[in-house]
């Protein structure tokens, strides 16, 4: 059992609250992604989790046992961390060894564990070498093998990958990835990274100002972003927003007026309740369901700021009438070069529609 | 070019003329053991005759086994329990911060322009009345928490990781060992600079041994060199000979402990 | 409660052995009497201070080993330390070794070297004759002027490789790139100097002076040892710690008094920091 659960916890220092309630549900195995941009509370819960900071209020329970005030090297928990913290004056043995050894494990166990945790990792080599004398990769692996050992129900990542370079990051990535195959543990991962929770998560948490704004699966957050803060977080490059203001409304669909855009109209059905004509909205495309000019839906002209052409994509970093910045990804297509500007069309079906307060209508 | 040949040029002559004056009066010291007195205050640069003279002369005056003893005991025991006292308190102020022992620490810092004379006389009533006038404990007890070397380990355990403490607690260590097992040989470098510091301060203290201890058998080589020196007519013979025992140890200290005594200033400093 | 068990030790003994101390001898400076008769004397003993000349000298000698001293120390350690923390010098470490090795030294034992040195035939004033610098000795230990500059000069000896070693360590923290950006736009060496190696520098000369302070303030191994205990030639290296220690252990004793005295430093040491506080604090705002 190595489930977790997390009961309206809150964290305050002082007066400043900085985790503002938050219930989730992790399954055992489950590979949970904490993502959202720095200042988010995404470390703060990681390290209540692991006991490093106590929790205000609320209830953490680990495998349905409270660990609220249980001892962090008692919590079946192990973590790696950003700066690796590996122990400097410590071989890689010792470094990998040293938990037990304060647990009060047997010499020959713990020379067993070290070894098998070398074994999976392919670190045998590195045993009795001293951390200054690995590259940056080697001790990620260092530290995710000290984390190895001590046979976790639950591992805790805090943005294991930022100090390395973005080779050893893709690297290192998939690494983590086949251990979670191999492992068979729950893992929480904590990054700002969105391409490192897309690629790596079951499920990803997207937190904003010590709230939860989104759980779900990497393409389920794509495809179906709750709000906008979602929707402009998962994706890279980002989605598209265009103001825009609502000119009829009825039953099964609004028409939105994209301000400044000439007479360009969007009519969008939706399910639920319309917003009220002259209400502001947010209209949202991703850069790749902008269609070509004459392949159907309202069309807007932009004027083309810098193009980057990588081969098979290109993207067109383009201004509106109004001075919003918008991406746009073409595949295959190259005759842009040189243009000034490019007309595109908005497919309604692959359009979104946010409120003022930044609540997803469509 | 040649302006930046002369300017080096005259950076050279410059620091090689501060080096001079620096290692010239060890020079002379050394040289001044072999001379007589009269060849000293002659200004008598080379090498003279006089060192088994001087040599005897010292070693018939003073009682330099038992006063070398003295001065090696108090140095290492306040040394040792300086270096102790106030690591965990620099540690303690530093990682557990509180806005009450904020308020402590500055007021500690503050006490540090006390000037030690401030202190001196209740201090020496208060081992008066102890009856510990004339013992070691009465030199060593007030200097073993010190202020700046609190200050110093706290500057330096800035530098310190914080997440080896959260790691280290996550492997199951107390607060206790913690500081034992992880920080005290992760701040090995820190440790040596300090102990530069603490050793010297405590091996060529002169004020407070000079009140505190009053018969010649528990006097440090500190307090005899000057009370050689203070004679009508000083036998610089005898006494430099003297010096240049008294500054062996802490000579031998420096050599031995100077790259890291850099390393440990670097971290004090940051 | 773990932070607490942290800095006890040194708390207790802080405690006992310091602010214990500096209470009481706040509350002896106003008692009067010799020995142990004391009794309240309001300000007795501060008005006692302004018409004591014996004070007022060493307060004024006090003052000129400060005034002096501390700025040319200063200087000298900030400009070894800019000359040794040029990578391209040669023998650094020989310079630096030699520039700090005084500091190795006790202060009675390189007193006892100096007075040696500066004997009247000795070995600086034969050599200073050699040169031609002077004409006839220089009575270095019995002239009042020249036993104060001498005194100035041994403590300069002393502490400029102290004072060097924490510049030097504050430099090796600048990013070089800093120094190599401003070359490229063409800064002058005397400016880089000035511009960026003296403010990026700032709070450890504050430090370093602060400290400095406080040590000729409180100035007294090497006087003691000079003079042979006395402050001469005729009071003119007496500072005040060692007027304290007359006050307390050598004439009847007068504990009130020497308290008072001894909170003159005190004061002065906060007046005298406040002021470099302040100092440091209006460059940065201009």
């Amino acid at each position: 059992m190595s489930s977790l659960k997390l009961t309206d916890v809150h964290k305050s220092y002082g007066k400043l609250e900085v985790i503002k309630g938050v219930d989730l549900e992790i399954q055992s195995k489950e590979f949970v992604v904490f993502v959202g941009p720095s200042g988010c509370g995404k470390s703060t819960l990681l390290r209540m989790i692991a006991g490093l900071e106590h929790i205000t209020s609320g209830d953490l329970e680990i495998g349905g046992v409270r660990m609220n005030d249980v001892d962090p090297s008692k919590r079946g928990i192990a973590m790696v961390f950003q700066s690796y913290a590996l122990y400097p004056h410590m071989t890689v043995r010792e470094n990998m060894g040293f938990a037990l050894r304060f647990a009060g494990v047997a010499k020959d166990q713990i020379a067993k564990q070290v070894n098998e945790a070398a074994r999976i990792l392919a670190l045998e080599p590195l045993l009795d070498r001293l951390p200054k004398e690995l590259s940056g990769g080697q001790r990620q692996r260092v530290a995710i093998g000290r984390a190895i050992v001590r046979n976790p129900q639950v591992f805790l990542f805090d943005e294991p990958l930022s100090n390395l370079d973005a080779e050893l990051r893709v690297h290192m990535r998939i690494e983590i990835a086949r251990l979670h195959k191999e492992l068979q543990t729950t893992i929480i991962y904590v990054t700002h990274d969105q391409v490192e929770a897309m690629t790596l998560a079951d499920t990803i948490v997207v937190l904003r100002d010590g709230i939860i704004e989104q759980v779900g699966k990497p393409l389920d957050l794509y495809d179906n972003p709750a709000n906008l803060f979602v929707a402009g977080f998962i994706g890279s490059p980002k989605m598209n927003f265009m103001a825009g203001v609502v000119t009829a409304s009825g039953h099964g669909g609004v028409t939105v007026e994209l301000t400044n855009q000439g007479k360009a109209h969007v009519v969008l059905p939706l399910s639920g309740p319309a917003p009220a004509v002259g209400a502001a909205v947010t209209v949202g495309v991703r850069p790749e369901h902008f269609g070509l000019a004459g392949s159907g839906g309202p069309e807007i002209t932009v004027a083309i700021d810098v193009a980057e052409h990588l081969g098979s994509t290109s993207y067109i970093y383009a201004n509106t009438k109004s001075g919003e910045q918008i991406i746009i990804e073409r595949e295959e297509s190259r005759h842009e070069l040189g243009h000034e500007s490019i007309t595109v069309a908005i497919d309604p079906a692959k359009t979104f529609l946010f409120s003022a307060a930044g609540e997803r209508l469509r | 070019m040649t302006f930046a040949m002369l300017r080096r040029g005259i950076v050279y002559v410059l620091l090689s003329l501060a080096a001079f004056v620096s290692v010239f009066p060890f020079y002379w010291m050394v040289v001044g053991a072999t001379n007589t007195s009269a060849e000293i205050i002659k200004g008598k640069t080379s090498l003279g005759s006089a060192l088994i003279t001087n040599a005897t002369a010292f070693f018939t005056q003073v009682d330099a086994l038992r006063i070398f003893w003295n001065s090696g005991v108090i140095a290492v025991v306040a040394t040792a329990l300086t270096l102790l006292v106030s690591s965990l308190a620099g540690y303690g102020f530093e990682m557990f911060r509180s806005r009450l022992r904020e308020k402590l620490f500055g007021f500690l810092l503050l006490l540090l322009s006390i000037p030690f004379a401030a202190m001196m006389v209740p201090l020496f009533v208060m081992f008066s009345q102890a009856k510990l006038v004339n013992t070691f404990t009465a030199v060593i007890l007030p200097t073993i928490a010190s202020i700046f070397i609190i200050f110093y380990f706290r500057q330096a355990t800035k530098a310190f990781p914080r997440e080896l403490r959260d790691a280290a607690k996550i492997d199951g260590l107390k607060e206790w060992q913690i500081f034992l097992y992880v920080y005290l040989p992760v701040m090995r470098s820190t440790y040596a600079a300090a102990t530069i510091i603490v050793f010297m301060a405590n091996w060529n203290n002169y004020l407070w041994p000079l009140v505190v201890l009053q018969t010649a058998e528990n006097k440090t080589i500190t307090l005899i060199l000057s009370g050689l020196t203070a004679a009508y007519t000083p036998d610089y013979g005898l006494i430099l000979f003297g010096t240049v025992l008294a500054t062996l140890p802490t000579l031998i200290i420096f050599f031995l402990l100077q790259r890291r005594f850099v390393e440990g200033m670097l971290g004090a400093v940051k | 409660m773990t932070g607490w068990a942290f800095i006890a030790p040194a708390l207790i003994l802080l405690g006992l052995f310091m602010i214990y101390p500096i209470v009481w001898s706040l509350w002896m400076s106003f008692q009067v009497g010799k020995g142990m008769n004391l009794s309240f004397g309001g300000f007795a003993n501060i008005l006692r201070l302004t018409k004591d000349a014996v004070f007022i000298r060493a307060l004024g000698n006090t003052f000129t080993f400060f005034i002096f001293q501390v700025p040319i120390m200063i200087v000298l350690a900030l400009l070894f330390a800019v000359a040794l923390n040029d990578a391209t010098l040669k023998f650094r470490g020989f310079f630096r070794t030699a520039i700090f090795l005084p500091c190795a030294t006790s202060l009675i034992a390189y007193s006892t070297v100096f007075k040696s040195m500066f004997a009247i035939d000795g070995v600086v004033n034969q050599t200073l004759m050699e040169l031609h610098l002077i004409t006839a000795p220089i009575s270095w230990l019995g002239d009042p002027f020249w036993a104060k500059v001498l005194i100035i000069m041994a403590i300069t000896w002393r502490w400029t490789g102290y004072n060097m070693i924490f510049y030097l360590a504050a430099m090796q923290n600048i990013d070089r790139s800093i120094y190599e950006a401003a070359r490229i736009d063409g800064v002058p060496a005397w400016a880089r100097f000035r511009y960026l190696t003296i403010p990026m520098l700032k709070p450890v000369i504050l430090f370093t002076t602060v400290i400095s302070t406080i040590g000729t303030l409180q100035l007294f191994d090497e006087v003691y040892n000079f003079s042979a205990g006395s402050g001469g030639p005729s009071d003119s290296t007496l500072t005040l710690s060692l007027y304290i220690y007359n006050l307390t252990f050598k004439f009847m004793p007068s504990f009130g008094y020497s308290a008072t005295v001894s909170w003159v430093i005190v004061v002065l040491v906060g007046i005298l920091s406040f002021l470099q506080f302040l100092v440091a604090r209006d460059r940065r705002t201009s």
